[in-house]
């Protein structure tokens, strides 16, 4: 496996900083009825980065990633994809979704079909992938999360961490240049939220470029390159890891992480071959 | 008072027809009302505020109003305004088609809706059309999900095919009342007739009860 990702905490400069943004947002505004739901909110993911978007429930940051890929419409600003306007009539959605991998909170695996025909059924559908090409595929990816053997089982007979590392396998089989996570581990028994993490951790290390809404604090110190905190539907501040968990600059910054228990500033380096378990500050609710 | 259980025998062969009769009217009419609910269930979805209105209209004109004057309405209505002449089979059919398509298609949109918006988005994510979603996605587990509604609304319409006797096609009811007034046999003709129509419902009434404990979605 090559570790394209190296640490580089304290490095001013962004990673894939001298390159086009992968997903921009600029000024992006949503609304539902009256509701106000993003504020002309502005961000960018670089290509090979890993972004977690973090703040407390309801501020926007699920939303946003649903505006990504056109899951959501827009009222204002825009959203653009690899120099792509994501909100133009003339853009192909169904083309622009297959580069952008989505991880759902609620796994929302398809329960009507076994685990390797989840991940197959877009192969085959949308890729126009035969069976076998299809079957083989997802084989593989079923592999790499480290589910072979529940191939012929159906969701309902998986564990919840198991659902969702199929959902990843599912997401990851288009080959996007980009995975979306909506907050993956929420809807998670402790006890599982390690595996998955584990799994996106590798995916990380392995170059993809990841935009993730969590409530794991310990997974964005750790693991992102770069913050950004939604508060009340507005991006309120972004930066590196250390900076926002260590020093951040506005006050509903640090409320909000003091909030989640999160005084455990002093925690040594993370390193790559510390064992599995990514265990740490848990928001125990989804929303 | 004397039974003559004979009289019943010597007319097996309009009974059988008659039965057949019956049967082919319920496989026709939910031949057609399967579809029939399917599309109106789609209109009623239809983001376009005109179409939905009208196939409302239409569910609920059906659903509030008695079959039978439904049926009367295709066999005097229907050839005068629309200068429709159609054989008493086909009226009959068109007549209980509609009916059941207005059932069918609240039970297909109550099964559609009851399918999470997620699972969607999980397919249109995947970059799949919105008629793949629909067909791989949705409808399978909606099929499921409505199958039981689906199989006691067919044993309803087993029952409800006997209006159709009114405008004279020859199913079971309506053979039956015929052959009682040729023979003046009423109470050995209404018996063989419930014992008919039990004969080929209890089956089917058992089955979908069976369809009721057996279809359970998983998630």
């Amino acid at each position: 496996m090559i570790f394209k990702r190296a640490k580089r905490q304290g490095e001013q400069r962004r990673i894939g900083e001298d390159k086009e943004p992968l997903l921009a947002f600029e000024r992006v505004s949503k609304f539902y009825g009256p509701l106000q739901a993003l504020k002309e909110i502005s961000f960018h993911i670089n290509p090979s980065e890993v972004v977690c978007l973090i703040g407390p429930s309801g501020s926007g940051k699920s939303t946003a990633l649903r505006c990504a890929n056109g899951l959501e419409n827009i009222d204002g600003g825009k959203v653009g994809f690899s120099g792509i306007e994501v909100h133009q009539a003339k853009t192909d959605l169904r083309k622009l979704r297959q580069r952008m991998g989505m991880v759902f909170q609620n796994f929302e695996l398809f329960p009507h079909l076994t685990a390797l025909r989840n991940i197959s059924l877009a192969l085959t559908m949308v890729r126009k992938m035969t069976k076998e090409e299809a079957t083989a595929r997802s084989a593989e990816l079923l592999e790499k999360v480290d589910l072979l053997d529940k191939a012929h089982q159906y969701p309902a007979a998986l564990s919840g961490g198991q659902q969702q590392r199929v959902a990843i396998a599912r997401a990851l089989a288009m080959e996007p240049d980009l995975m979306l996570f909506d907050e993956p581990t929420s809807a998670l028994d402790p006890e599982t939220i390690g595996e998955v993490l584990n799994v996106m951790k590798k995916l990380a290390e392995e170059g993809m470029t990841m935009v993730v809404v969590t409530h794991e604090m310990d997974f964005a110190k750790r693991v992102a390159d770069w913050i950004v905190v939604f508060d009340e539907g507005k991006v309120i501040e972004q930066g590196f890891p250390r900076k926002i968990f260590e020093d951040a600059s506005v006050p509903r910054t640090r409320e909000f992480l003091n909030h989640l228990g999160w005084h455990d500033l002093t925690q040594p380096e993370f390193e790559s071959n510390q064992p599995s378990g990514l265990g740490g500050t848990h928001e125990g609710s989804g929303n | 008072m004397t039974l003559d259980w004979a009289v019943v025998w010597e007319h097996r062969d309009r009974f059988v027809d008659g039965a057949a009769m019956t049967l082919l009217l319920t496989v026709s009419t939910m031949a057609l009302a399967v579809p029939g609910g399917l599309i109106l269930a789609a209109l009623r979805m239809s983001s376009i505020k005109s179409v939905e209105r009208a196939a409302t209209a239409f569910v609920e004109f059906f659903r509030a109003t008695p079959l039978i004057l439904q049926i009367y309405w295709a066999f005097y209505v229907l050839p005068v305004t629309f200068n429709l002449r159609l054989s008493e089979f086909a009226t009959g059919l068109v007549g209980l088609s509609l009916n059941v398509s207005a059932f069918n298609s609240e039970t297909f949109r109550a099964g559609i809706l009851s399918i999470r918006k997620g699972q969607s988005n999980a397919g249109l994510a995947l970059g799949m059309s919105n008629w793949q979603v629909f067909s791989r996605i949705v409808l399978p587990q909606a099929a499921t999900r409505v199958l039981p509604a689906l199989a006691s609304t067919w044993v309803s319409l087993f029952k409800d095919t006997s209006l159709v006797s009114t405008i004279a096609i020859a199913e079971l009811s309506y053979v039956s009342l015929q052959l009682r007034a040729q023979t003046f046999r009423y109470l050995e003709i209404l018996t063989a007739m419930a014992v008919i129509y039990w004969l080929l419902g209890y089956p089917q009434a058992k089955l979908a009860d069976w369809i009721h404990r057996k279809v359970k979605v998983e998630e």
